[in-house]
């Protein structure tokens, strides 16, 4: 089950660059450019809506959203 | 020159490269010269994160709603507030009888004449330059130009709320609306706090205050900050919604009720009637 929110998140980023097929687990996300300041809102949702949870802005904490191992390990574990 | 000239060259960087794509939301010939020398690095320094559409996005509702407000005949005289390297007198279409003030610091206001006399541009309108310190009383400066407190006045302050506190801001807003005769307008933008606050903003945010130009001021609520200092807003846009870049924003319009959006406000707004 877990692995199936991961993938919804997997599947919106290579949504996002359509010349990008494969998304390992520890590419960092940010560094890379995959996500940018204006796209994490819409990362954020994404996660919210995959893992059926709320996440608070005001709490984010920058770490958890590194790779899809961090944000596996902070909302899907 | 200032710190804050080099934004006026980024924002010239990016409106020749927007006016040099096939899609074009608008031409500039001069940007590219009014560029240099800082401008196209800056491009690659502040790179990411929708800056580069939003620019052009910006420029081109601007432009609209200058045009818009012009059409309807009752304004003749309109103010660029720190007009920085805007070509606008040299590539709108102005109606007969218009005058145009571009504000900005003197030494900005020196070389921009500079290269555009070299390049031998001509303004297709009454263009008048204001050399003043935007942040002392620069109204005098203004009205020594010729401008006129008790005609309607179409305000533009392109990219300029965010460098200012939010007492700034306000004070700006306050400051337009008393030299405002009725019918006035104000067409600016406002950022959204959640972008300044977000961690993913910040190395870039990081970038630009290690510039000397940080971004400090946004607001989630413009209508209830532009009422509170004396205008009231007529038109409000989102980048990528129908008039404001649909189709060239590369990012979700999220609905008004969506916690934690990412918000960059275009406005037009009207002086709130005595």
């Amino acid at each position: 089950m877990s692995s199936a929110g991961i993938d919804k998140v997997r599947d919106w980023i290579l949504g996002r660059h359509p010349g990008r097929t494969e998304l390992a687990l520890d590419v960092n996300i940010i560094e890379s450019r995959l996500v940018d300041s204006l796209a994490f809102v819409e990362l954020v949702y994404t996660i919210e809506d995959a893992a059926g949870i709320e996440i608070d802005f005001d709490a984010i904490d920058i770490e958890d959203f590194q790779s899809l191992a961090t944000i596996q390990k902070a909302f899907f574990a | 020159m200032h710190a804050v000239s080099y934004t006026a060259q980024w924002m010239a960087a990016a409106r020749a490269q927007e006016s040099e794509r096939e899609d074009a939301l608008f031409v500039d010939r001069l940007a590219r010269d009014l560029a240099a020398p800082k401008g196209f690095e800056l491009i690659e320094r502040y790179a990411g994160g929708g800056l580069l559409p939003f620019i052009s996005i910006r420029t081109k509702y601007l432009d609209d709603a200058i045009t818009t407000v012009l059409a309807e005949g009752d304004i003749q005289q309109v103010v660029l507030i720190a007009a920085g390297m805007d070509a606008r007198a040299f590539r709108l279409d102005w109606p007969d009888g218009v005058e145009v003030y571009e504000v900005d610091h003197g030494p900005l206001i020196a070389e921009k004449r500079r290269r555009l006399d070299a390049l031998g541009a001509e303004p297709r309108t009454d263009r008048r330059e204001v050399s003043a310190d935007l942040t002392g009383d620069w109204l005098p400066a203004l009205e020594a130009a010729g401008f006129d407190r008790t005609r309607p006045t179409l305000w533009v302050a392109e990219a300029l709320t965010f460098f200012l506190t939010e007492e700034q801001a306000a004070g700006l807003l306050r400051l337009l609306a008393s030299a405002s005769a009725p019918g006035s307008q104000l067409a600016f933008d406002i950022l959204g706090r959640a972008l300044l606050r977000s961690p993913f903003s910040k190395p870039f945010l990081d970038t630009l205050a290690a510039d000397g130009t940080p971004w400090i001021f946004g607001s989630d609520e413009p209508e209830e900050f532009v009422a509170a200092n004396l205008w009231k807003v007529v038109d409000l846009h989102e980048p990528g919604q129908p008039g404001a870049g649909q189709g060239r924003w590369p990012y979700d319009v999220q609905p008004r009720t969506r916690r934690g959006a990412n918000r960059l406000w275009l406005i037009r707004a009207q002086i709130a009637s005595a």
